[in-house]
């Protein structure tokens, strides 16, 4: 089938093959991925300025209702005049299974077995289904890894690249671009109406062949066209065995599994059990074996999350998110082997008549034996079992799985490796404009990020330790750089490398290696950054190539001459920077390590990261849009131009970017800022951190509003009431639909304070920014996410929320004449304890146009605020 | 030999000794890692190939050799020059009993031996398993590794049965004394 598909891209090698079928299954890979020419750096005076106001040009063609302003392109902007409250309730998407039954993509596509031959070195012994061209060779000798024979057990991770020439690749290209024709095909059709296609019966049949918008364009490396085909990941285990009748005394022997899922480590116990029953039958039906069990694996039951969804479910502690999508999975195949009709989508609100029940994992009926499927106990794994030689090996695969994340490592390890020796005796780092941007003394997590921000060469050493524990700190590294937002980090990393890849290595220009032999440190020409993990102790290359000055650097100084000097360049030495914590670093490690010491678990880490690359970015966009007049890196101000702005929304809707209390706060985080943004600039995190928005931008809920400045707004900024009310109007009128909720939630993370800003509205002075707020948080609270939200907010605002909620219902009743006064309504209200003394007894502080005490349906009314 | 060593290390502590690195090469079986764990600790461990590498630390006469112990299996040979840089001696290792190899051995000797950056470094040869009936003897050893050509570099082959720990303290005595003549040691 693959072979009548005409090649969409150049084939380098031409390479022919006698059956079809085997195509299918033989790739040719690498380590290494193939260098593509850099791309020449494109002088950025010359080329951002107009990409600033057309954005990118393909992005036009592709949502061409954009460009002409059409306002009903977005269901939720048009829909906006009449609530639909059972949109925000349930996503509106028909539910998915991640793995559905019958795919023909499988779990596992090699199984390999490699020995130490004592005579030859590294030997590949066996493969399954069939060999993986290319260098069978150089795969024996990752997967037996330097000093394996020290240690009885070791296991690596290591990543293959598929070689771009294969006719596969451009077979399953095709089928994405024709996917995706399709579906623009349907949305032209549509007018535009993006999120409504269920209703569309006639289309089921293609709706079912569909991805999901957001996911097809957003998932981790299934996009070919920035960064080439899928990656391959390899977990491998081997194990030394003594044994006095071999010559020489020891076998070693390792089995790797090669999957395109980036949740490798699942297999752990599998290669476990294989590999021991390899070393009493060393033949292929042992591969064979264990190949055919993890593929019979049956995730099907795993909804499909959408890219807000999964970002939600990441950042969340709550085991309860989302559990609903993983009832009506149950549901759905429930009903599909009662024969009952399951074309109709799912929606919990119109509850099938008899529902079986589902029961909980661990659950007493569960355990009991009632149920035949059962819902995660916790929402974030979802718990399967592969049955192995008869026996059941329980699995927990992860459901929210985000770009760059691959295999099972620790930031909080990471972050306290290289910690705990700085915080005792500090580092003093030689000074590099990109990498100590907060003087000698930066703390070398930060100096870590810089590094892989400004793609240098970084190398984890671990002498001594086992392999495995190398490859988990490349792992967290891509993880720390990436936050699940940039990308470009894991295609570049080798977690398990050694000298015998040493040439290809260094034709990667930045790439994150892992390794165990100490030559590498006796090499300062190899790398910029040296981590030393059993140290914890971070080198910089003596040999680093110095940072140029670029224009950026030179334009910012020329702009803000006051905050020149303050600028970190090699130059200007560290400056005062080093005192001052212009960037915020020093303050955030603080707030890391109290986390950290406060038992704050892996996923809070996480999150905390994910807002420090997420604010790096938008730092990053305000910096270009200062200095060059305009970003890429944020798209959207057109749109509110042409959308919004034609509604007569108001004029605080019209507002982008990063927040900051004032320009000289601004100007000051900048300075700080600008070496390594220019440093990131050029990279191919960069380059694909445009492009990721770029795409974004055509499948995001509220196009041309940026949630996060809004909130943020509300958030750091002293607001007067009009600016206030503004806000909370843009929000009420706007967020409505199920998706709208779901990138307010993301912007306001319960790790932060959840809600807390938006329900500060419940206590604006303003009675119509009270009973907007109530409206927006009634639909947050029907939210499937936002209920969680909504529960977490403080009792103080649930109050607020109920006494607003109590004051429409009572003037609802007054319009109608049905003066019940005396009968609950008001009354009920001011038996209420009031929220504001609630609020002041935490201690917080409320913002000058919250109300105060005496504002509260007390005899007087309330008392004007004087302007300030 | 243990005592005389741990007294030195405290010499070492005294005078600051500089580290000295060593590397230690030869053909697969030679007895390298014996050799490495016999001057470590002073045991005779029963090693197996080693995958990669090993490395450790010991002080001997009052010097503190950093010595790299690499594989010897030919795909692995490579990536000996990997260690070239910065090393200050070569430990070359020959299994004296086996002559259908000892022409390989040479080879990779000078092949070692031509590297730029091992220019400078000294050569001490363990002419190893001396114990094996029809062992070759260091001067047949010295002759098959064509020794003679070697002009400027201080060379020595030192007999040695690792197993039982006999010409490793000679050898090594005669690496520390020719370490403390050249200029690097003393400039350093």
């Amino acid at each position: 089938m693959a072979s009548t598909v005409p090649p969409l891209r150049r084939t380098s090698s031409a390479v022919s093959h006698a059956n079809g079928e085997s195509l299918r299954h033989r790739r040719s890979l690498s380590t290494i991925p193939s260098i593509r020419p850099s791309r020449s750096p494109q002088p950025p005076t010359a080329r951002m300025p107009d990409m600033g106001r057309s954005s990118d040009p393909s992005l036009k063609a592709k949502a061409p209702s954009t460009a002409t302003g059409a306002s009903s392109q977005h269901s939720s902007l048009s829909a906006s005049a009449q609530p639909r409250l059972s949109g925000a309730m349930h996503r509106p998407h028909k539910l998915r299974s991640q793995y559905p039954r019958g795919s023909t993509e499988n779990h596992v596509e090699y199984i390999l077995v490699a020995s130490f031959d004592i005579d030859k070195g590294p030997i590949m012994e066996h493969q399954y289904p069939m060999a993986i061209t290319g260098d069978e060779h150089m795969l024996a000798e990752l997967m037996l890894p330097d000093q394996a024979h020290v240690r009885n057990q070791d296991w690596t991770i290591f990543f293959l690249h598929k070689d771009t020439s294969q006719e596969e690749d451009d077979a399953e290209r095709l089928a994405k671009e024709e996917r995706r024709a399709r579906r623009n095909r349907k949305r032209d059709r549509a007018m535009g109406i993006i999120h409504e296609s269920d209703e569309d019966e006639d289309e089921d049949e293609e709706d079912e062949l569909e991805e999901d918008d957001w996911d097809d364009d957003m998932s981790t490396d299934s996009e070919p066209d920035l960064e080439g085909p899928p990656l391959v990941y390899v977990l491998n285990l081997v194990n030394t065995k003594q044994d006095k009748t071999v010559k020489r005394g020891a076998v070693v022997k390792a089995m790797a599994i090669c999957t395109r899922h980036p949740f490798l480590h699942i297999y752990k116990p599998l290669l476990l059990l294989a590999l021991e029953e390899y070393f009493k039958a060393p033949v292929p039906e042992t591969l064979a074996m264990l190949y055919n069990a993890v593929n019979e694996m049956d995730l099907s039951l795993m909804p499909k999350l959408s890219l807000l969804e999964r970002h939600l479910l990441q950042s969340s502690e709550n085991k309860d998110l989302f559990v609903e999508k993983f009832e009506a999975m149950i549901e759905a195949r429930l009903a599909e082997t009662a024969g009952v009709d399951v074309l109709q989508p799912f929606d919990a609100s119109s509850a099938p008549p008899r529902r079986p029940p589902i029961y909980r994992s661990g659950s007493r009926a569960h355990i009991e034996g009632h149920a035949a499927h059962v819902v995660p106990r916790d929402t974030h794994e979802f718990e399967s079992k592969v049955m192995y030689k008869g026996i059941p090996i329980p699995i927990k695969v992860p459901v929210a799985v985000m770009p760059e994340i691959v295999g099972d490592f620790s930031l909080i390890k990471l972050i306290q490796n290289f910690s705990d020796s700085h915080s005792k005796t500090p580092h003093t780092f030689p000074l590099h404009p990109h990498l100590t941007t907060n003087g000698p003394n930066t703390h070398p997590i930060i100096v870590l990020i810089n590094a892989l921000l400004t793609q240098k060469r970084v190398i984890f050493l671990g002498h001594n330790m086992p392999s495995g524990e190398v490859a988990e700190a490349v792992l967290a590294a891509c993880a720390l750089a990436s936050g699940g937002i940039l990308r470009g980090f894991t295609r570049y990393a080798f977690p398990y490398t050694d000298l015998t890849k040493v040439d290809d290595l260094l034709n990667v220009p930045g790439f994150i290696a892992g390794v165990t032999n100490p030559t590498f440190e006796h090499h300062p020409e190899w790398w910029d950054l040296l981590c030393d993990l059993p140290t914890g102790k971070m080198k910089i290359s003596s040999k680093i190539e110095a940072a140029p000055i670029t224009e950026g650097l030179v334009y910012f100084q020329q702009q803000n001459p006051a905050y020149a000097n303050l600028v970190h360049t090699s130059a200007s030495g560290s400056g005062s920077s080093s005192n001052s914590d212009l960037t915020g670093d020093a303050a955030f490690m603080a707030d890391m390590h109290r986390s950290i010491a406060s038992r704050a678990g892996e996923r809070v880490v996480r999150a905390k990261w994910r807002a420090w690359v997420l604010k790096f970015t938008r730092i990053a966009a305000a910096f270009e849009e200062s200095v060059y007049g305009a970003s890429a890196l944020y798209i959207g101000s057109d749109e509110q131009e042409a959308s919004i702005a034609g509604a007569a929304a108001p004029a605080a809707a019209q507002g982008h970017g990063y927040v900051w209390v004032d320009e000289a706060t601004k100007a000051r985080e900048l300075a700080g800022n600008v070496t390594r943004i220019e440093g990131w600039r050029n990279t191919r995190s960069y380059y694909s951190f445009i492009q990721d928005a770029a795409r974004l931008y055509t499948i995001r809920p509220l196009k041309g509003l940026d949630l996060a400045h809004l909130h943020d707004r509300l958030r750091t900024q002293r607001l007067g009431a009009p600016q206030s009310r503004e806000i909370y109007e843009t929000l009420a009128q706007y967020v409505r639909s199920y998706d709208d909720i779901c990138l307010l939630l993301s912007v306001a993370p319960e790790s932060q304070a959840g809600l807390f800003y938006v329900a500060l509205g419940l206590l604006h002075r303003d009675r119509d920014v009270r009973h907007w707020t109530a409206e927006l948080l009634g639909r947050v609270a029907e939210h499937e996410a936002g209920q969680h939200w909504w529960r977490s907010l403080s009792r103080f605002e649930k109050l607020a929320y109920v006494r607003v909620r109590k004051e429409a219902e009572a003037e609802e009743a007054r319009a109608r004449g049905e003066d019940r006064d005396g009968e609950g309504g008001i009354n009920l209200i001011d038996h209420l304890p009031s929220p504001v003394v609630g609020y002041e007894r935490t201690g917080r502080r409320l913002p000058r146009w919250c109300y105060s005490e005496s504002d509260m349906g007390l005899p007087g009314g309330p008392i004007p605020y004087p302007s300030i | 030999m243990g005592a005389s060593m741990s007294i030195s290390s405290l010499f070492g502590k005294l005078f600051g000794s500089k580290e000295v690195r060593i590397l230690m090469l030869g053909l697969d079986a030679a007895g390298k890692t014996t050799i490495l764990y016999k001057l470590k600790l002073n045991q005779t461990m029963t090693t197996i190939p080693t995958v990669g590498f090993n490395v450790e630390t010991f002080t001997y006469k009052n010097i503190k050799f950093n010595m790299w112990d690499v594989g010897g299996q030919d795909k692995i040979r490579p990536l000996w020059r990997h260690y070239y840089s910065g090393t200050q001696g070569l430990v070359f290792v020959v299994d004296s009993s086996d002559h259908a190899r000892i022409d390989e051995a040479r080879t990779e000797l000078h092949r070692i031996l031509n590297d730029l950056e091992m220019s400078d470094c000294l050569l001490l040869v363990f002419a190893n398993k001396q114990d094996i009936d029809g062992a070759m003897d260091p001067q047949t050893i010295t002759e098959k590794l064509q020794l003679s050509k070697l002009k400027e570099r201080p060379w020595f082959v030192q007999p040695a049965i690792a197993i039982e720990g006999e010409g490793l303290t000679e050898g090594f005595g005669w690496l520390s004394d020719n370490i403390k003549k050249m200029p690097k040691y003393g400039g350093k």
